[in-house]
């Protein structure tokens, strides 16, 4: 990073966060800083700790207390210290976009209700409770289908859309709500590779032309390097890799993961021709 | 051919006969002893056969002679059962809440259920008494008595609901920096309100049951016209009475039921 970059507040300032479950060590020491407007993919094998890491950074999860120091920052602004999220969290989460990997939108709702949903964190609780959003929000609402191309979907329950559309409509809620940073687990594990290619593309733009600050978590390394400049990689809760994804070579992976290594690789061959076949159709 | 099968297996183990045997003792151990108290008399239905003849005659032909006056007070039995479960459901939703585990703290839905089990363990006959005595004769009395009962009920029943849904859009809301009440608005009743709805329509349907034994004491209604030709020994007008309930009954409970189906 330059000296100016150096200067700024940290998009997101992770400082030696633990975090221990009943059985292990999910998360051993971490500490990151990601700057305003990058783009970064976490990756690392099942079980080591992408998912943990990320909801500790929206506070849906608290670290441990009995280590001193861990603590999370968002824009300069606290998240959690020592184990105790902050008391200001609801304003904080509202500035923070998360796409589940399992979408987590609600089946029953209409798609426009779920992305308007979005904008709850500034609304009155008059409006929220009754469900009269402004003109503005609903506007704004669908303008973000439009951008994420399923606005036709707009007044279908959630539950009726197909895997990828509703990660682009978690992603639409995002947009409404304005978030500075959108934190993604997993967007795209559970979607065809078509669908893959359409929500990482939609990461990318919305990163590149709102400058919001975009964290993947990916299982497959192909993904991170054609999408993402800088990949942190996680290894049994620890950071072993952060630098330019161009440097994951299949041999830099299998020095860091050793026999895992073929886990995030193992996708290279198959979506290699997959990235050939899009850049023929597109070049056809 | 001539695998030797262990012969002591073709039987349980003495062990489970033994348990079998025992069980089926004490349910006859049980039965027995609660014979003489219940004063069981078989021999009474052949004995006094002949008058039960005479008596169940007197039912027939039903006398519909007052049908207007049944009927109006068959409908204000609907309309106590119409606003005990109203009222009910008004309640059960913030009693049901906090009932819940995913919703609100032990040290709040411990208290919560305990009182709603209150609720619950009294019969709605004892409530409208209770309520006879104190806002006086008449539907209204019926009404709170419903209302107290179905309260608990419900309650206990929507928390139930809650405890089951799918919590990762809950938490889709939390992320958005939602309050408590918005992440309950938006993540857990859109997922329970059909099995909202259908709890609310089968204890309407049971009310509407019951709304005719509490006019029994006085709490309005039909009750309070069976319970005067009962006791006025007029059979042909209990008949008519009686069928009438029956009539309506079915229908709520044939409409209610075609209605819940439709939510779940
Ligand atoms: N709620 C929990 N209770 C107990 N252990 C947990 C819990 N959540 C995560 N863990 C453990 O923490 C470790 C890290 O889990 P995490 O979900 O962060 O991994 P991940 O990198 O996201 O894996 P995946 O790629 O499979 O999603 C795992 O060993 C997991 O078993
Ligand atoms: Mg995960």
């Amino acid at each position: 990073m330059t000296k100016a970059a150096k200067v700024m507040v940290p998009a997101i300032k992770v400082t030696r966060l633990h975090k221990t479950f009943n059985c292990c060590k999910a998360l051993d020491g971490v500490s990151l800083d990601i700057n305003p407007g990058e783009m970064v993919a976490l990756i690392g094998a099942s079980g080591s700790g992408k998912s943990t890491l990320l909801r500790h950074v929206a506070g849906l999860a608290v670290g441990d207390s009995s280590t001193q120091g861990g603590s999370i920052e968002v824009m300069g602004r606290p998240i959690q210290a020592c184990g105790r999220l902050a008391t200001d969290i609801r304003a904080t989460r509202a500035r923070i976009g998360f796409v589940f990997q399992q979408f987590n939108l609600v089946g029953r709702l209409p798609v426009m209700t779920n992305v308007l949903t979005g904008a709850l964190g500034r609304l009155p609780l008059w409006r929220s409770l009754t469900g009269l959003f402004p003109l503005e929000d609903r506007e704004r609402a669908l303008e973000a289908l439009t951008r994420v191309g399923i606005h036709e979907t707009a007044w279908q329950r959630a539950s009726t859309l197909s895997g990828g559309q509703q990660q682009r409509a978690a992603i639409a809620r995002t947009l409404v709500q304005r978030a500075e940073i959108i934190l993604a687990d997993e967007p795209i594990a559970s979607l065809d590779p078509e669908s893959s290619r359409r929500v990482m593309e939609t990461l990318a733009t919305i990163n590149a032309e709102d400058k919001t600050t975009v964290v993947v978590c990916l299982h497959q390394v192909d993904f991170a390097i054609r999408y993402c400049p800088r990949t942190i990689a996680l290894k049994k809760g620890q950071i072993v890799f952060d630098g330019p994804s161009a440097e994951l070579t299949p041999s830099a992976l299998r020095d860091l993961y050793g026999a895992e290594a073929d886990e995030l690789s193992a996708p290279i061959q198959g979506s290699a021709s997959f990235i050939t076949d899009t850049a023929l159709a597109v070049a056809g | 051919m001539n695998t030797a099968i262990d012969t002591a297996r073709l039987s349980p183990p003495p062990r489970q006969s033994l348990v079998k045997l025992l069980a089926w003792g004490v349910i006859f151990a049980t039965l027995a002893w609660s014979w003489s108290g219940a004063e069981i008399r078989p021999m009474a239905l052949i004995t006094d056969g002949a008058n039960m003849g005479t008596f169940l005659a007197d039912f027939f032909p039903p006398n519909f002679h007052d049908w207007r006056y049944y009927l109006e007070e068959m409908v204000i039995t609907l309309h106590i059962a119409i606003w005990g479960t109203a009222l009910a459901i008004v309640c059960a939703i913030p009693f049901g809440l906090l009932c819940a585990e995913n919703v609100a703290p032990a040290w709040i839905n411990q208290p919560v259920r305990r009182l709603m089990d209150s609720c619950r363990a009294i019969n709605e006959m004892v409530f409208a008494m209770l309520f006879v005595v104190a806002v006086g004769l008449g539907p209204f009395a019926g009404v709170l008595a419903l209302f107290v009962h179905t309260t608990g009920i419900l309650a206990k029943l929507f928390s139930e609901a809650v405890e089951a849904i799918d919590p990762r859009p809950v938490e889709g809301i939390r992320a958005t920096g939602a309050n408590l009440l918005e992440e309950i608005v938006y993540g857990i009743i859109p997922q329970v309100m059909p099995l909202w709805i259908s709890y609310s329509l089968y204890r309407f349907e049971s009310n509407v049951r019951s709304a005719t034994v509490v006019g029994m004491v006085g709490a309005g209604g039909i009750g309070v016209v069976l319970w005067e030709i009962i006791r006025g020994f007029y059979f042909a007008e209990t008949c008519a009475v009686m069928l009438i309930i029956i009539a309506t009954v079915s229908i709520i409970d044939i409409v209610s039921s075609r209605l819940r189906k439709l939510f779940i």
